[in-house]
């Protein structure tokens, strides 16, 4: 084979990497900065810059950390926040997804139900919430209703947009082999779509978190979203911050991970 | 009988918005021999891709018939197969698995499958690259996956549109050549549409030029250069000549176009 650009090489060459062992310049600032703020956290109270009953201190907090972990019946309090969370997004994923799908395939199904959609997209769902507790009561129901409310949307309206969005030129070329609608479907609509309905869980996590806690904070016996009520009328400054850090680092986790994958995906698709 | 049959072919496009019907091709006939490489050439908008994708079957006629094998075109079917000129290769899937697209619509599964996949991927010379996805490919290697794509199926005619339009001079040249070797070599019915004058005499048996307003055909010159070729004959008198006859349809065609800017 004497032609010059099939001896060229791929555009990408894999390399193992050895970068987490030379920390970038971000990275050290990154931390720099973090400890920085912690240290000036640490002293302030006692400085006499800020009142430490409202700021509290990073030891303390730290403090309040084990304390929560070790008897401030933690588990049984994420467990049941964590419930409500995993039923609700569950629930949601088993009825966006097929909802998406028939919105993005059917141009008649989409131009019915895309403006009521969309309008209960755009309108934060927790103004709900007391409906909720009216109809479902106090224990998990009314959560993981507001979980679902808020999760449900950007799967639906990600996996819409991917499935009909998807490329003519695509759909042209499986037709020209002969693909039947039900070829198109798997091989070219689904996975064509799946970076958006990876954003669209993505956006979700986001908002079903706020929903499990905001509604706890709202009205409930117990979970998270109680506990930080709890706290609040107590002023207890280092425990709210150690569930607040709770709260964060869950999302945070999550969201990430779905971003990796989501990532993965849409290299395939880069250029 | 001729293996592609062309008669009294139309085909209107309706203008978005508006009832206006627009004729992009019409009054065309042609007939294609079996084992014949054709092609089309025009300049830009004179309905080439229209008439290349009415043989594929992915645009209805208006007028006329279609007929392959003396079977009437309705439609797409395995006795065709399109290379497409942009990106149309799904890019979630590697070399391997586009190559296995069209394979897999006739049903081809298992080991089947995949060997003929890569006897194909070898055959436009990526045996290396199977595992590689689009984006790590050139150009001019999307190409020949893309061309490997449509080989596959073993289609009785071979439809290209301008699959090397966005290569560069050299690549678009060294494809040429490589395309040469693998039709010798396979002996589909090819049609093959470019706006490159260079390209239609280099790789034709017979060249077919179109004019607008609406596409139409001017004029079908049969190219009697000796095969295999090679780079050599685009410095031959024969080769000389064919290309002054072909810029003068579209230097033709040009100044009309412009007339009717100027009058518009
Ligand atoms: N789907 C379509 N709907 C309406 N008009 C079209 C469509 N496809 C092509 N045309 C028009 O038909 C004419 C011929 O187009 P095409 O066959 O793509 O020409 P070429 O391939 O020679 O550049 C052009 O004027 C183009 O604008
Ligand atoms: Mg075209």
């Amino acid at each position: 084979m004497r032609s010059a650009e099939i001896t060229a090489g791929p555009a990408e060459t894999r390399q193992l990497s050895l970068s987490f062992l030379r920390p970038s310049r971000s990275a050290i600032i990154g931390t720099l900065a973090v400890l920085a703020f912690l240290v000036l956290w640490q002293i302030a109270p006692t400085m006499g810059w800020v009142n430490g009953r409202f700021t509290s201190r990073p030891t303390e907090v730290f403090f309040a950390a084990i304390d929560i972990f070790r008897n401030d019946n933690f588990l049984y309090h994420a467990r049941i926040s964590l419930t409500e969370f995993v039923a609700g997004f569950a629930l949601a994923i088993v009825v966006s997804i097929p909802l998406g799908v028939l919105l993005g395939t059917s141009k008649i199904a989409r131009y019915l139900i895309d403006p009521p959609l969309m309008a209960l997209y755009i309108a934060p769902t927790l103004v709900l919430l007391p409906i909720m507790v009216i109809w479902l009561g106090i224990d998990m129901a009314p959560k993981i209703a507001v979980v679902f409310l808020g999760a449900v949307f950007p799967i639906v309206l990600n996996t819409m947009a991917g499935m009909s969005e998807a490329d003519p030129r695509f759909l042209r070329m499986a037709r020209s082999f002969g693909a039947t609608r039900f070829d198109i479907f798997t091989r070219v609509l689904v996975p064509g779509s799946l970076p958006a309905l990876l954003t669209g869980l993505r956006l979700a996590v986001g908002r079903a978190v706020l929903g499990v806690i905001v509604g706890e904070l709202f009205v409930s016996q117990a979970g998270i979203g109680y506990q930080l009520n709890l706290y609040g009328s107590a002023m207890r400054i280092d425990r709210l911050l150690v569930y607040a850090l709770i709260v964060s680092a869950f999302g945070y986790t999550l969201t990430v991970m779905v971003r990796s994958v989501e990532n993965k995906v849409r290299d395939w698709r880069s250029k | 009988m001729a293996q592609i049959e062309i008669r009294d072919l139309g085909i209107d496009y309706r203008k978005p918005k508006s009832n206006e019907v627009f004729s992009a091709v019409d009054s065309v006939a042609l007939s294609v021999e079996k084992g014949e490489f054709v092609t089309i050439v025009g300049s830009s908008g004179c309905g080439k891709s229209t008439l290349l994708m009415a043989v594929a079957g992915l645009v209805s006629l208006t007028r006329g018939s279609i007929e392959i094998d003396g079977k009437r075109v309705d439609g797409p079917g395995p006795d065709r197969a399109v290379v497409f000129q942009e990106a149309s290769l799904l890019p979630w899937r590697s070399v391997r698995g586009n190559v296995k697209f069209g394979l897999e619509m006739q049903r081809w599964s298992g080991g089947d499958l995949n060997e003929r996949a890569m006897q194909m991927i070898r055959l436009v010379g990526l045996g290396r690259f199977s595992d590689y996805h689009p984006h790590q490919l050139s150009g001019g290697m999307r190409q020949r996956v893309n061309i490997a794509r449509a080989l596959a199926v073993d289609p009785e005619v071979l439809l290209m549109d301008e699959p090397f339009g966005a290569l560069d001079a050299q690549t678009r040249e060294i494809m040429g050549t490589e395309l040469l070797r693998i039709w010798e070599r396979a002996k589909k019915t090819a049609l093959f549409v470019t706006h490159d004058i260079d390209e239609a005499i280099f790789l034709a048996d017979k060249i077919v030029v179109m004019g607008r307003n609406p596409g139409h055909i001017k004029e079908v010159i049969k190219v009697d250069l000796p095969r295999p070729r090679n780079e050599a004959i685009l410095d031959s008198e024969e080769f000389h000549e064919l290309r002054k006859r072909l810029r003068a349809h579209l230097a033709e065609d040009m100044s009309s176009m412009q007339l009717v800017q100027e009058v518009a």
